[in-house]
């Protein structure tokens, strides 16, 4: 008996789906399951064969130069303008979010709260070409308005300064737009978030004789803060690769690069430079370099996306 | 309470005497307090005093209104949308629900401990104790002291002296729960209400609990709601036995000493809950 | 000391009088002058300044009516409830001006689509497509019909790839719960986040460059449908989680096999979410702009064949619009714009009809 080891444990799993309809069933949803991967897969190494020739050729300098100027191509001022643009609207776009959903959490009556999700919703459905031509007609004019004045009253801060006097296709009025877009986004996770602290805690800071202020700065943002800073990241993702509404109102500059002039014409973003110069893409070593450019913006967006995600799904874990 | 229920005179002075005798004064008391939600009537008519630095228990069935009761004594009823309310709370002689009166100083007065142990999962153990304090903006000097003397209080010191900076969820259930008992005392209270406090604890974590609330009776005033009729007897020096029968809002049926209430009941329901033959 | 009974509803009529309050609601006559006050005071003071100065009006609502409302209500708070409640005070009027800023965007944007779109909606408008026309033709001549038929085409083809995968993924995650549920979740997310015109890069590069498909319908679908699975596998996964245990068990003790059950129970079942899911994705996607800019390129005539030729929608027809220098270009941008925008506005009044439905019933 010297043979007989521990009892072999029995396969229940495949034991269940031994049938053979299943198990071709089972195949075939296996199969779809993994066309997520297999796209993702096929982006980074369809696009990144298109970086490699471009970074042989360009060196370096494709992205830590800003030139679009043949035969010199560099992108460093529109990776640099795809940041600046997502901070200028985060700043916005967060403190709006979060009071936005603690009015509908905390302090609008439930019909009123109910009214306002469907509204947030609505807003993140409009199309962003839409949001564009919104931008360009209504938002640009009376935000050039905004920025003379931010000028004139604050033109001794840095990033207010303007020497040009023109102050359209600005950062300022394009980051103003991707926060137009970022907020129902960050509002509908956030509000989630702020909506999910336990009952039991809220009585118990009650009970202490809480106010709003302290219950949220010392109860309802620390619980939910991992959910509250994947919400944002959310949020920045897609401001990060959104093309169409930028595209309408920022003039795409590369030299000199915008650093933190918020008010001056000019700047850019990676997403805004592909559909910019693919219509006039000279050729196929042109279009190979926006297809790099857009390999460097998939990276960017999926780190992004990831790390909010992880974020996200580890405070979810601790919530359940 | 009337007249009406006392077979005679004598008998009501004799009786009003030995309260006098038992309780300096009343440190709480309702007036024929009745709670709805929206529509519904849940409790009608509660009239109990509250002597003060007494332990009182509020025991009937489930359903009978007793945590709600409770909550109208430190005014978190209000918080739920479709609360309504009539009759008068009194703390220390004055209708807490009168409009000059902060809820929040209310709260702090009157401090409450839940059913199920809520310490601030994002706070240490101290920063747990001192949460009242930041909460309500309420100033306090020597922290330290008030950590030590209030976890002393909850009987929770020596098992956590030397981990005051650990996450309060490593600790276990009855650990949590006096941990909230401790927080709840660090804002100064007078009257403490625990609504169900060991019902989620193991029998050793609530034994200690009912330590801490005799020693603690000595200094404030405490109302237990309880589904456990012996730790009734064990902690309570007065008992009211809340009752709703079919779809009638809930009602006191019987209040007295704890004594009383057990061995010698006056209503025949009451004999019958506290002999387990319902609820 | 004996127990007394304390309650007898029959010798106590007085509680049969007594009527529900809401005492927490009462405020004093000094409470709601002082409300008064923090609210007109400010108000007052800005709309002076707005008739009789010279000021700007934004710099009267942001740099002066917002930092006085919120100081007046900081002291309204201190006078009535102490200086515990400052704090309260400066969020409740900041959350105030946060909601109604983001509601002046949204009415601003909806405002100026209705206004401006509905100078150019006529029938012509709708039906006819742009051939023959320049920026400079007058409206009453050609429209969006092209571009309304393009739209429909390349979503229809992206929804007929995406709906069923979407929905097996979500079916993996659900039914199937194989060892790699954690991954393909992930894997989904992370989709998600891939910004549209990386979508029609891929699509370019992999497809039209190597020369496999024209620029057309059937290319701009495929970029869609990337942009449109992970919305629905995500709200399908959602749906079939719904679906109870109960369907499941008792289908299998019945003898069937899973894939049956799956199809010819959860499935079923779960039928108005999955149908959700769908509209969902379609919702995300029918106003993307830039895979078709890559991928489907633009055309003025009304195209039919998904394979063959480039192919105009509603968001390449704004695109091609927004800033023509010529005024009746630019409303025609607007009436697609309109027209766009009453497509979601039908979808996401669907999802919100059927979303009120549970499944299973």
């Amino acid at each position: 008996m010297a043979d007989v080891g521990a009892p072999e444990l029995r396969d229940l799993q495949s034991a269940a789906t031994s049938h053979r309809g299943d198990r071709v069933f089972n195949r075939t949803i296996t199969a779809a399951a993994f066309v997520a991967l297999l796209v993702l897969a096929g982006i980074t190494i369809f696009l990144g064969a298109q970086a490699i020739p471009v970074l042989q050729t360009q060196g370096m300098d494709f992205l830590t130069t800003s030139i679009w100027d043949p035969p010199n191509y560099g992108i460093w001022g529109m990776l640099y303008g795809s940041l600046l643009l997502a901070v200028i609207a985060l700043v916005i776009a967060v403190p709006a979010s979060l009071l936005l959903s603690v009015f509908m959490v905390f302090l609008a009556p439930s019909g009123v709260a109910k009214v306002l999700t469907n509204l947030v919703d609505l807003m993140a459905a409009i199309p962003s070409v839409i949001l564009g031509l919104w931008a360009f007609y209504v938002l640009a004019p009376v935000s050039e308005q905004w920025q003379q004045l931010l000028n004139q009253y604050l033109g001794w801060i840095p990033i207010f300064q303007n020497e040009s006097g023109n102050f359209s296709g600005t950062p300022f009025t394009a980051g103003f737009v991707l926060a137009i877009m970022m907020i129902p986004i960050v509002t509908s996770v956030t509000r989630e978030v702020l909506g999910r602290t336990p009952p039991e805690l809220i009585n118990a800071s009650e009970a202490l004789g809480c106010s709003l202020w302290t219950m949220l700065r010392y109860v309802a943002l620390p619980y939910g803060r991992g959910g509250l800073v994947g919400g944002v990241m959310l949020g920045l993702g897609r401001a990060l690769g959104e093309t169409i509404a930028v595209f309408f109102v920022i003039k795409i500059a590369f030299d000199p690069v915008n650093y933190y002039n918020i008010i001056e014409s000019g700047g850019g973003s990676v997403a805004t430079l592909i559909v910019s110069k693919f219509g006039e893409a000279s050729g196929p070593y042109e279009t190979q370099l926006l297809l790099a450019a857009g390999f460097f913006l998939f990276m960017g967006t999926l780190a992004v996306n990831v790390i909010a995600n992880l974020i996200v799904n580890r405070t979810g874990r601790l919530q359940s | 309470m009337s007249t009406a229920e006392y077979e005679d005179v004598s008998m009501m002075e004799a009786d009003l005497a030995m309260t006098a005798a038992t309780s300096a004064r009343t440190e709480m008391e309702t007036r024929d307090v009745s709670v709805w939600f929206g529509k519904r009537k849940v409790l009608e008519g509660v009239n109990i005093a509250f002597p003060k630095n007494t332990v009182t228990a509020l025991i009937g069935p489930s359903g009978c209104g007793k945590s709600t009761f409770i909550r109208t004594l430190n005014r978190l009823h209000e918080l739920i949308p479709t609360a309504a309310l009539a009759g008068e709370v009194l703390y220390e002689g004055n209708d807490i629900y009168s409009p000059e009166v902060d809820p929040v100083h209310i709260r702090l007065k009157i401090g409450m401990v839940f059913q199920k142990p809520n310490p601030f999962p994002s706070m240490t153990i101290r920063g747990n104790v001192l949460s009242g304090l930041k909460l309500s903006g309420m100033k306090r000097p020597n922290h330290d002291d008030i950590v030590e003397q209030t976890l002393t209080a909850a009987g929770l010191w020596n098992e956590v002296k030397d981990r005051l900076n650990n996450a309060a969820g490593d600790l276990s259930g009855g650990q949590q729960q006096r941990l909230v008992i401790a927080r709840s005392l660090a804002v100064n209270p007078s009257v403490l209400l625990m609504d169900e406090p060991c019902s989620a604890l193991d029998p050793g974590s609530t034994l200690k609990i009912e330590e801490t609330i005799r020693e603690l009776s000595r200094d404030i005033t405490i109302i237990i709601v309880t589904h456990n009729m012996q730790q009734a007897v064990r902690v309570a020096d007065n008992t009211a036995f809340f009752l709703a029968t079919d779809g009638n809002p809930g009602h006191v049926v019987e209040q007295g000493p704890t004594t009383e209430i057990f061995g010698n009941p006056q209503d025949q329901r009451t004999l019958d809950y506290v002999n387990g033959r319902f609820g | 000391m004996s127990s007394t009974i304390t309650f007898d509803a029959e010798s106590l009529p007085r509680l049969e009088e007594q009527k529900p309050q809401t005492p927490w609601g009462r405020r004093t006559s000094r409470f709601r002058t002082v409300v008064i006050l923090a609210v007109l005071i400010p108000a007052m003071v800005a709309t002076m300044l707005f008739w009789f100065s010279a000021i700007a009006g934004p710099i009267i609502v942001v740099a002066i009516y917002l930092p006085l409302q919120i100081i007046a209500a900081v002291l309204a708070a201190v006078a009535v409830r102490g200086t515990k409640s400052a704090g309260d005070a400066v969020i409740i009027v900041s959350a105030i001006a946060a909601t109604i800023f983001s509601l002046i965007v949204l009415v601003s944007v909806l405002w100026s689509i209705v206004t401006k779109g509905m100078q150019a909606l006529s029938a012509a408008f709708i039906f006819q497509n742009n051939e023959y026309i320049s920026p400079s033709t007058p409206l009453g001549y050609g429209g969006v019909g092209h571009a309304i038929l393009g739209t429909v085409l390349i979503v229809s083809i992206s929804a007929l790839i995406a709906v069923p995968l979407g929905v097996m993924t979500a079916i993996y995650i659900t039914e199937v719960r194989g060892r790699a549920v954690p991954y393909v979740r992930f894997f989904v997310q992370a989709m998600s986040g891939v910004p549209s015109v990386v979508a029609g890069l891929f699509i370019l590069t992999v497809l039209i460059l190597t020369g496999v498909l024209d620029n057309s319908a059937f290319a701009a679908g495929l970029a869609y449908s990337i942009l449109m699975l992970p919305t629905v596998a995500r709200t399908a996964e959602e749906v079939l989680k719904l679906v109870p245990d109960d369907l499941r068990t008792g289908a299998l003790a019945l003898g069937s096999t899973r894939a049956r059950v799956v199809l010819r129970v959860v499935v079923p079942a779960a039928k108005t979410g999955i149908i959700t899911a769908a509209i969902l994705g379609v919702a995300r996607v029918v106003g993307e702009t830039a895979p078709l800019l890559l991928t489907a390129l633009k055309n003025d005539k009304t195209v039919l064949n998904p394979f063959s030729e480039p192919i105009s929608a509603l968001p390449t027809y704004i695109f091609t619009n927004v800033a023509q220098p010529y005024p009746d270009a630019v409303i025609r941008a607007w009436g697609a714009a309109l027209t766009l925008m009453v497509i979601v506005a039908v979808l996401f009044t669907l999802t919100r009809m059927l979303s009120t439905k549970r499944p299973g019933k």
